[in-house]
């Protein structure tokens, strides 16, 4: 791995969750060379290990893509966590570990003997964070939901969509990327300041509020004015047009935004200055917005003919902002993200050459870097066992022997 | 109590793309200095504000992102600010920025110039397309990063456009990045004593909300539309009798309990039908199931969801365990009981404006109660004596800066 973080070259996190949350906000770590060991079971496997199995899925639990893709540079013991044994080696990881991560329902960890209390007896300055849907106190707690609900509890599908139909959410369930990187943050706060204070702390993270969080110039707009605001399609308070409009092709589509004079001028020249943009209301970004769903198809009728990313160039060039709506096959060829090394390649023994993602910050100094899969389930049970906590290979087959490691 | 990053001094040169970036950490207990041109920040300018009056100090999207931050006002285009934005730099820690690439460098101010006289320092610029490469001398604000980053082709009903949601969430992925991105780098000096560059994208933030598709779309290529209110093959959006909720029919044999429990719901209502009531389950895949049963099902749950509020369902399915969630408004969430029992709202007083606004309190919560609002957004130039004075600005200078329009 390309320059790996200095401060996190001798981190060593321990992982408990499953789903997109928790294992994502782990994976900043990891992509940052820290050591990422994630407690797993074949009896209650990670659901997205198991979300698109089918039974004639050859690799079982160790062939599913999304899995794989979300985990990289992880490592995975196996460990069944009802059993006394797999309970002391958890107890022993976490005293190995500098931070504990986990995303179970709110009380699972104190009923399995692993919460807070009891295990900064066993690490006094231990790091953990709790992350969840909604948090660890409180009458909803126990809600089972995942980001799906999340998001469209914290707000974001009432706001996504047009005005006369009903409601989505941003493609991807919103919260499950919003929440990892404050849990990760949450986290790296944590580490900063116990090697100021000495002091670990524990953090309850609810996917539910850091997206409210997020939204705060939401939930300020109604506090102050009692405002309600709603889904509006692509339009903007402050810039007309602000629209997606047709393209050349089949499905394509283009992002156009104006938020000043100078970026209208500059567009009506691309267009050629058509004499319908003449029109004195247009000249103001006050009549533009008035006049925005005739705006909106004008500059339809101009753009449906043209080729999207010659488009892009050409009124990027005259200083207007524009975007290709990007499709999956356009972001795997974008040569922006190819410069940024977004996408890197990594050989996985059943699936092949893989696509992995970066994150989206690079440091100049520790770029840090992925060159590892996603972890077969139980993959590193001898490292982690042997290496990491000292047993020999007679106590791990006894471990085995007891089923504390299924 | 302290923060995580207390005794950090950053500052915050960012527009609108950046104020929560700073927000985080000023909320974490940095020193987080709002630097704007003297006559306040443009973005001041922007409504809704409060009480529906046009004045600087009352746009609220500038008290909700600027919380916990100090502020002054200092002109960068004049030399004398340039230089005393040099003074500032030798106390500070982090520079927050989100200038298109070259703008700070072409005043004298860019990162390259400033760490040869202070190495510790660590610089973080949020722009759309990152720093170098064909698109970084492009512009684009929320849509176009949310175009290029591959969600608005995802979001959105087949018969119209791509559609983003109408808050700028691009700002919002990048925010708790940058300041990740920064806590890494303080972290590594830490070890070093030397800070770095930490150059984030818009676009390339938007990416993580495709949780992997495109690895998944290189493996085995399949066209993938916005399909609006449903997801994969199966409806994600209902009506109810009076907004919306999520539920799914998807999901695996993990989530077959919760499609029992609806039907029990329905049942216990006396609306499931006969057939629905004796649904054999356990061989249920949502990756197998035939259109025609999809179209069955989803008939008789969405003629179940119209007969009942968003509330009802919800306080059902808060007792039988159920997979449905309503798609909120922020009244709402204001109301929203969970929130109210955890004290995730907090009120700040606005004295001068003769008001007290409710705001979210934290991201998180810590044990060491860290992480929390620390105070109002600045006013214009609110801290300029005490900021310039400790910079050896004596009264009388500082009163002929502000003469001279520079500060």
């Amino acid at each position: 791995m390309p320059a790996a973080h200095p401060s996190l070259r001798e981190l060593k996190l321990l992982e408990l969750s499953s789903g997109a949350a928790g294992p994502v906000a782990a994976r900043y770590f990891a992509e940052q060379g820290a050591t990422v060991v994630r407690v797993e079971s074949a009896k209650r496997p990670d659901f997205l290990r198991i979300l698109q199995l089918t039974p004639d899925s050859p690799h079982g639990l160790d062939g599913a893509p999304m899995f794989i893709l979300l985990n990289p540079n992880k490592e995975s013991v196996s460990v069944n966590l009802k059993t006394a044994e797999g309970k002391q080696i958890v107890e022993r990881l976490v005293a190995w570990a500098d931070v504990v991560l986990e995303n179970f329902s709110p009380g699972v960890m104190a009923r399995l003997g692993l919460d807070y209390q009891r295990l900064r007896r066993v690490r006094p300055d231990l790091i953990m964070l709790s992350g969840c849907l909604f948090g660890q106190t409180g009458p909803q707690r126990g809600y089972p939901g995942f980001g799906g609900q999340g998001t469209a509890i914290a707000g974001f599908n009432h706001l996504t969509g047009w005005p006369d139909r009903e409601s989505y959410g941003p493609y991807g369930t919103l919260t499950d990327s919003l929440a990892p990187r404050y849990a990760a943050l949450a986290v790296a706060g944590a580490l900063l300041e116990r090697r100021r204070t000495g002091r670990g702390q524990y953090i309850d993270l609810s996917q539910i509020e850091a997206g409210v969080y997020s939204l705060s110039e939401l939930v300020v707009r109604y506090a102050a004015n009692g405002e309600i605001p709603s889904r509006r399609g692509n339009r903007s308070e402050q810039a007309a047009p602000h629209a997606v409009v047709p393209c050349a092709g089949e499905d394509r589509w283009i992002a156009i935004a104006v938020f000043d004079d100078d970026s209208w001028r500059a567009l009506c020249r691309v267009m050629g200055d058509p004499d319908w943009a003449r029109d004195p209301d247009y000249a103001t970004g006050e009549g533009r917005l008035r006049h925005e769903p005739e705006l909106d198809r004008r500059l339809a009728e101009w753009t449906s003919g043209v080729e999207p990313y010659a488009l892009m160039a050409k009124l990027q060039a005259a200083g207007v902002e524009a975007g290709v709506v990007q499709t999956l096959d356009d972001l795997l060829a974008d040569p922006q993200l190819a410069h940024r090394g977004h996408f890197e390649e990594i050989e996985h023994a059943h699936l092949g050459r893989l696509r992995f993602e970066r994150s989206g910050f690079r440091l100049s100094e520790n770029p840090g870097g992925l060159d590892r899969p996603g972890p077969n389930l139980g993959e590193h049970n001898q490292r982690v066992l042997g290496e990491y906590l000292g047993l020999d290979a007679v106590e791990i087959a006894a471990l085995a022997e007891l089923g504390a490691l299924e | 109590m302290p923060g995580s990053l207390e005794g950090v001094r950053v500052i915050d040169l960012t527009d609108p793309r950046g104020f929560l970036a700073g927000k985080i950490l000023a909320d974490m207990g940095a020193d987080v200095i709002k630097l704007e041109p003297p006559g306040g920040d443009p973005a001041r300018c922007r409504g809704p504000f409060l009480g529906g009056v046009a004045d600087p100090e009352r746009s609220l999207l500038w008290l909700a992102l600027n919380t916990s931050k100090r502020g002054i006002t200092l002109d960068l285009a004049a030399e004398r600010g340039r230089e005393l934005y040099r003074a500032l730099i030798e106390t500070a820690d982090v520079v927050l920025e989100s200038f298109a690439p070259g703008e700070l460098a072409a005043r004298g101010l860019g990162y390259e110039t400033l760490r040869e006289a202070h190495p510790q320092l660590v610089h973080c610029a949020i722009t759309p397309f990152g720093q170098t490469g064909p698109y970084a001398g492009y512009r684009g604000h929320d849509l176009v990063a949310v175009a290029m980053g591959g969600n608005a082709a995802l979001t959105g009903d087949p018969d119209r456009p791509p559609v983003r949601c109408s808050m700028p969430t691009a700002y919002y992925h990048a925010a708790p990045e940058a300041a990740l991105g920064i806590t890494f780098a303080l972290l590594a000096r830490e070890e070093t004593g030397r800070g770095q560059f930490v150059d984030v994208s818009l676009q390339e933030c938007q990416l993580q909300t495709l949780l992997s598709a495109p690895g998944q779309h290189a493996r085995d290529p399949r066209a993938q539309r916005r399909t609006g209110a449903r997801t994969g093959r199966t409806r994600e959006i209902w009506a109810a009798k009076d907004g919306y909720v999520t539920f799914g029919l998807r999901g695996g044999p993990a989530r077959i309990p919760n499609l029992i429990a609806t039907v029990e719901y329905m049942a216990a209502s006396g609306v499931a039908p006969a057939w629905l009531c004796e649904y054999d389950w356990s061989s249920f895949n949502h990756n197998t199931v035939s259109d025609e049963e999809i179209e069955r099902l989803e008939a008789a749950f969405g003629a179940f969801f119209r007969t009942r509020t968003m509330r009802e369902l919800y306080e059902e399915a808060l007792e039988r365990r159920i997979l449905l969630a309503p798609c909120n408004d922020v009244r709402e969430l204001a109301e929203h009981p969970q929130l109210r029992d955890r004290e995730f709202f907090v009120t700040l007083e606005y004295p001068e404006l003769g008001a007290a606004i409710e705001h979210p309190g934290f991201f998180a919560r810590s044990s060491n109660d860290g992480i929390r609002l620390r105070g109002r957004a600045p006013q214009i130039g609110e801290h300029n004596s005490e900021i310039f004075e400790a910079l050896g600005v004596s009264e009388t200078a500082l009163a002929e800066l502000v003469s001279e329009g520079v500060v």
